[in-house]
């Protein structure tokens, strides 16, 4: 995987500025604007939406390394995750440890270790 | 009045991160690094991420859109719909603190994180603002120093570990992201997520470039327009 055109710098920067206005905003904006209102709602849910379908690309439709390991083991891997998270009663750490530990698993496998 | 004890108030945020938060960055931090070098960013670039920009899910969708080959302005755009939650989020920790100059609270609102401010919202935080701004500063400074060390080492991790495991230090990036959408008890956010869910792929197959800022969008307007009934 070679990435895209951009300097990786620039590519950070340009993350940087776009989060960083939204905390600025909340600087300058504070006692000034009703954080329940619809327009934050909106942003709020399209933020959720947008992390949804990120996880469906680093988990479904990879660009990098991890489209080597079958889609099967991936959605495994995904469901290993969510059941430790259920089964633990919320917890983030074990949840998503068992999850890499299955695509670990599913690598020595494929590799033939 | 109680003496304002600023010394204390920032040790009780060093050591307050030094447990379960500095655990969770570090992980998510990790995964990032790893990512970064799958996707060729030099070490330099990992370790500066979580310090200039300093919100996981904004790092991951900026490397992966770069991967894809989106432009500059695309991945901004998507960025920034990522980072909108902090809005709401200053605008509810910052009067807390009551900093005075917008300086500060433009420092403080840099500082901070989904974390963090779960932290100093929390009641056993301290009360008196001088002492809540040391507590903040404390915690937070300390989750971005180990949030480099872990991006430093998931990024050498990738570079130098067996394959399977550098592997799953990439997949925990998507681990910990799905977990973070699971978490949430909110049905009309649950909708949300379902709809970016089902619109990725066949947006995907169209539109490889625009596929996440497209799902992401339109699921969110979708349950917007339609979840409102589910509100709870």
């Amino acid at each position: 995987m070679t990435g895209g055109e951009h300097a990786g710098y620039l590519v950070l920067l340009a993350a940087a500025a776009a989060t960083f206005v939204w905390r600025a905003l909340g600087a300058v904006l504070v006692g000034r604007v009703d954080p329940e209102g619809p327009v934050v709602r909106w942003f709020t849910l399209t933020s959720y939406a947008l992390l949804a379908a990120l996880v469906v690309r680093l988990v479904a439709l990879p660009t990098g390394s991890l489209a080597g390991i079958p889609l099967a083991i991936r959605l495994a891997a995904v469901a290993v995750t969510l059941g430790v998270w259920w089964l633990s009663r919320r917890r983030v750490l074990p949840a998503v440890l068992s999850g890499s530990a299955c695509i670990v698993a599913a690598a020595l496998w494929l590799a033939g270790g | 009045m109680p003496e304002v004890d600023t010394r204390s108030a920032a040790l009780a945020g060093l050591r307050t991160a030094a447990g379960v938060p500095l655990l969770l960055v570090s992980g998510g931090m990790a995964g990032f690094g790893a990512l970064a070098h799958d996707i060729g960013f030099a070490a330099w670039e990992a370790v500066m991420a979580p310090v200039v920009v300093w919100a996981l899910p904004a790092q991951v969708v900026a490397a992966e859109l770069h991967a894809a080959g989106a432009d500059l302005v695309a991945i901004a755009l998507a960025a920034a719909l990522t980072s909108m939650r902090f809005f709401p989020m200053a605008v509810a920790l910052l009067p807390t603190f009551r900093a005075g100059g917008l300086l500060s609270r433009l420092l403080q609102a840099h500082l901070m994180s989904a974390t963090s401010w779960a932290f100093v919202m929390r009641p056993s935080a301290p009360r008196e603002p001088r002492e809540r701004l040391a507590f903040h500063t404390a915690f937070t400074l300390t989750c971005i120093a180990a949030a480099a060390v872990a991006a430093f080492a998931g990024w050498l991790g990738a570079a130098a570990l067996p394959k399977p495991l550098a592997l799953g230090l990439l997949f925990m990036n998507a681990a910990f992201f799905m977990v973070l959408l699971a978490e949430s008890r909110n049905r009309q956010v649950l909708l949300a997520v379902a709809l970016g869910v089902i619109l990725c792929p066949p947006i995907h197959a169209v539109l490889p470039e625009a596929s996440m800022l497209l799902a992401g969008v339109l699921g969110g307007t979708g349950a917007f327009l339609f979840g409102d009934r589910l509100r709870s």
